[in-house]
């Protein structure tokens, strides 16, 4: 169970270097419009099959 | 594929709505019949087609209805000019970095559109909506192609696009938002890893080896928590301290601080009996958080969506030197400049007319619906609208010193002097804060007289269960769900906390011009005595007058098109008008004028004197009448008055059922204004009133005690809506009264008045409610605190379920509008 003595301390970092790549996406604006994207995915050329 | 419903007879092709019985709009697209319900939507359509942009219909989402395109914008050439774009611009050269507040952006589709329109011109480098804020961002090369036609493909396209600095308008709230979501994230990853450290205490982890690591484990993550995430909980209690108040804040602040350092001091002790509560510390951090983030971003969608009904304000001003016509920014124009103002442009100066003779609609100042004739030596005031002639002004004031800025200034000073409102909930924190403390208190003394270890443990879990989370979340959650599903109905909520107060108002005050009435003229009543057919006399005068910007002649023209008769192809020759007096013109060989007795006396025409009964009774009900005289005879009278809202009388009938009083409030003639009320129906009117003694009004009925409310829509009623206790302003307003108030109603709609009334009595019982919640949360916790007796596994669960149910209650405001209409 001496595992957990290095676990914890890891998840922990872990999670650190998440919120900061979470912190860097909100500074790049990647929450600024999240319906737009989310359809413009959808939304792209393919007229012809719409048709 | 289906076309998303559009198809069924009766709905507009483009915006779905309505085809009113009286409109002939229709064109052959795409093998088959569009029909249209205005001369907007089918431009627009047919413009969509012809670019091929036809996609666009099977794009949009089901159950979602357009709008017709909004009125493109005015005088976008300014935006040609290098000085003017550089305030918004981001980047110089070349190619330029624009952002735009568009109007008309609905939906997903509506991206499509725009960014493959836009794409197609040359010159455009990139472009870019967002959909959350209806806005676009653009790039260009200006060598090649002008903003203002670029603004132009947008209006084409169905889209009203105007310039606009996004730092200026929201850059401030925006950082402090992005700072306490920061803060909001950082609480929640250290909370989410405490609970897997206090699961294994509670289970056992407590006794065994582990026991200290998972200690310091959680000190580790709570230290910086309280430090960088509970940062603002300590600055607002010693701000409140240092104001002699005591705060939501300052609870928490103890509470937390008392959790900390107790569980902090076991920890480093070693102790082997106390329990740590670092897991409570994150969590009560975390959860108060969620509530003011919600709370503040409500708020800011508000704000930006406000940004979206910016008007222009007038930029330049066209100042004759030597005979040249030079454009030069409004705060370039010198006092004792010439200044040349064009028909339907904007009266950049207040100024007395040198030249020229127009009229002059200066409705957003006095409220009056009428356009004032200008002649030589007339006063003319910076914001209202040139008409139909062009006038040559001389500078009388700067533009700081116009009757415009004053009555921003006004409005500046209404804001300053405006008492804050109570929240609920602040009335009773104090006590709540104060009864805790006192609790806490109390128990650290009574045990401490029998053992010091437990005393610590048991004044400590007062305060950890006395947790503010339901009480501080009562008012932001309630607001938070209320806001949002006031802006899905198009009632935006600017200042949440009027809602706690438009529940208990008990004066409405309207403005008469644009707010009950549609703040233009329409043809009201048409009177013929002559062998000619009334149908014809209005298709001749529809057609002569489509030749004239004042508004009368619209509304003749909007009555001639709204009876069906095709006037367009009447052959209209020497076409003249003189101001204040009327037109003439030759239709089919013979003369014909439109305007006054007196341009017709002009004209040495007799007036009819049965016409002339009917004018005088229509003119005592105020109505403006116009006379027509073809061939040198009289034949017909056209009665024009300001139109009632469709929903006025509805909603004036509603709060006179819930008891509500109600005045009319109006810079018009006193007439004009009983006309409305009489109409109306039980209220009391308040005519010929000055922009600057509006807020009086208000501060007069405030005195003797009434909560008011009150709903307008033009610059003069700006300082009126921040000195009442609840401001509506109609989203068609101008951008000051928008700004003044708290509550504005996207789509013109009165009756959203009374859903925003209903919202708010709902949000009030729902914070109520949550207020009673918790407190009878803590009527039960809190003795079982005092007596020792909450161990920590109890505290654990009972906190965040207490917090949950406050949560949970709020959210069911959301049911309230299920069987109103959208």
């Amino acid at each position: 169970m001496d595992v957990i003595f290095s676990l914890i301390p890891g998840m922990t970092i872990l999670g650190l270097f998440f919120f900061a790549v979470l912190i860097w996406a909100v500074k790049k604006g990647q929450y600024e419009d999240m319906e737009g994207n989310a359809s413009r995915i959808l939304l792209d050329d393919d007229d012809d099959k719409m048709m | 594929m289906p076309q998303s419903g559009k198809l069924i007879t009766g709905d507009c092709f483009h915006c779905g709505l309505p085809v009113p019985s009286e409109a002939n709009y229709h064109t052959q697209l795409d093998a088959a019949e569009r029909h249209f319900c205005c001369l907007g939507c089918q431009a627009v359509c047919v413009a969509i087609f012809e670019s091929g942009l036809q996609g666009y219909y099977q794009r949009t989402p089901e159950g979602v209805l357009l709008a017709p395109p909004p009125p493109p914008p005015k005088d976008i050439e300014i935006y040609d000019i290098d000085e003017v774009q550089q305030e918004f611009i981001t980047s110089s050269g070349d190619v330029r970095d624009i952002h735009l507040l568009v109007e008309g952006i609905h939906c997903a589709a509506c991206v499509w559109l725009i960014e493959r329109g836009l794409q197609r011109v040359t010159g455009v480098e990139a472009v870019n909506v967002n959909l959350t804020s209806k806005r676009v961002h653009l790039r260009w090369d200006s060598k090649r192609v002008k903003l203002s036609d670029l603004i132009r493909e947008f209006t084409r396209i169905g889209y009203s696009a105007v310039p606009y600095d996004p730092e200026n308008a929201e850059g401030v709230l925006n950082n402090i938002n992005r700072k306490m979501l920061y803060r909001l994230f950082f609480a929640g990853f250290a909370m989410m890893n405490l609970i897997w450290i206090s699961i294994a205490l509670y289970s056992g982890a407590d006794k065994g080896e582990f026991r200290e690591f998972f200690h310091w484990m959680g000190w580790i993550l709570s230290t910086p928590t309280l430090l960088y995430a509970g940062y603002p909980f300590y600055r607002g209690a010693l701000g409140g301290l240092r104001a002699g108040r005591l705060t939501m804040d300052l609870p928490i602040a103890i509470g937390l601080s008392v959790t900390y350092l107790y569980s902090t001091y076991i920890t480093v002790t070693a102790n082997k009996i106390g329990e740590v509560y670092f897991d409570t510390v994150t969590n009560l951090i975390f959860v108060i958080l969620v509530g003011r983030y919600l709370e503040g971003m409500f708020r800011h969608q508000a704000v930006s969506a406000t940004n979206r009904l910016m008007e222009l304000q007038p930029r330049v001003a066209t100042v004759m030197q030597e005979g040249k016509e030079i454009i030069t920014l409004i705060r370039g124009v010198q006092l004792g400049d010439h200044v040349l103002i064009k028909p339907g442009c904007k009266v950049p100066v207040d100024g007395i007319v040198l030249e020229g003779v127009s009229a002059v609609d200066e409705s957003m100042l006095s409220g009056e619906s009428a356009p004032v004739t200008k002649a030589v030596g007339a006063q003319v005031s910076a914001g209202t609208v040139n008409t139909n002639g062009a006038l040559l002004v001389k500078v009388g004031s700067t533009f700081q010193n116009s009757t415009l800025a004053k009555i921003i200034r006004l409005v500046e000073e209404a804001q300053t002097s405006k008492a804050p409102i109570q929240r609920l909930a602040d009335t009773i924190v104090p006590w709540f804060v104060l009864v805790t403390l006192i609790c806490a208190s109390l128990t650290f003394f009574i045990w401490n007289t029998h053992n010091f270890q437990i005393a610590l443990m048991a004044a400590t879990s007062v305060l950890i269960i006395t947790c503010p989370c339901a009480l501080g979340m009562a008012t932001p959650m309630s607001i938070a769900v209320a806001s949002g599903l006031g802006a899905k109905h198009g009632i935006l909520i600017k200042n949440g906390l009027v809602l706690e107060t438009l529940s208990k108002v008990t004066h409405f005050v309207f403005d008469k011009t644009g707010t009950l009435t549609e703040g233009k003229m329409s043809v009201a009543y048409f009177h013929a005595d002559s062998k000619i057919d009334s149908k014809d006399i209005i298709r001749s005068a529809g057609a002569v007058e489509r030749y004239s910007e004042h508004s009368v002649a619209k509304a003749i023209t909007a009555e001639a098109s709204a009876r069906q008769l095709n006037f367009l192809d009447v052959d209209v020759q020497d076409f003249q008008a003189t101001a204040g007096l009327g037109v003439s013109a030759r239709v089919d060989g013979k003369n014909i004028l439109l305007g006054s007795a007196e341009w017709l006396a002009r004209n040495s025409i007799t007036l009819k004197t049965t016409l002339q009964s009917q004018v005088n009774q229509l003119e005592s009900q105020s109505m403006t009448c116009v006379h027509c005289a073809i061939g040198g005879d009289h034949v017909a009278v056209f009665a024009l008055a300001d139109k009632l809202r469709g929903d006025a009388q509805k909603l004036v009938d509603e709060l006179r059922k819930a008891g509500i009083s109600m005045t009319l409030l109006s810079g018009d003639r006193k007439p004009v204004a009983e006309a409305i009320a009489r109409q109306l129906g039980g209220m009391e009117v308040i005519a010929e009133v000055l922009p600057q003694d509006k807020d009086q009004v208000i501060q007069h009925l405030q005195q003797q005690g009434a909560i008011v409310a009150m709903v307008g829509d033009g610059i003069n009623d700006a300082p009126a809506l921040i000195r009442a206790d609840v401001g509506i302003a109609l989203g068609s307003g101008t951008d000051v009264s928008v700004e003044s108030a708290d509550i504005v109603l996207m789509h013109n709609e009165l009756d959203k008045v009374r859903l925003a009334t209903l919202l708010s009595q709902r949000t009030l019982r729902t914070v109520k409610q949550n207020i009673g919640l918790s407190f009878v949360y803590n009527a039960i916790m809190v003795p079982l605190a005092m007596m020792a007796k909450v161990n920590p596994l109890v505290a654990a669960i009972t906190m965040p379920i207490s917090s949950l149910v406050v949560i949970g209650n709020a959210a069911l405001i959301r049911n309230l509008f299920k069987n109103e209409k959208r």
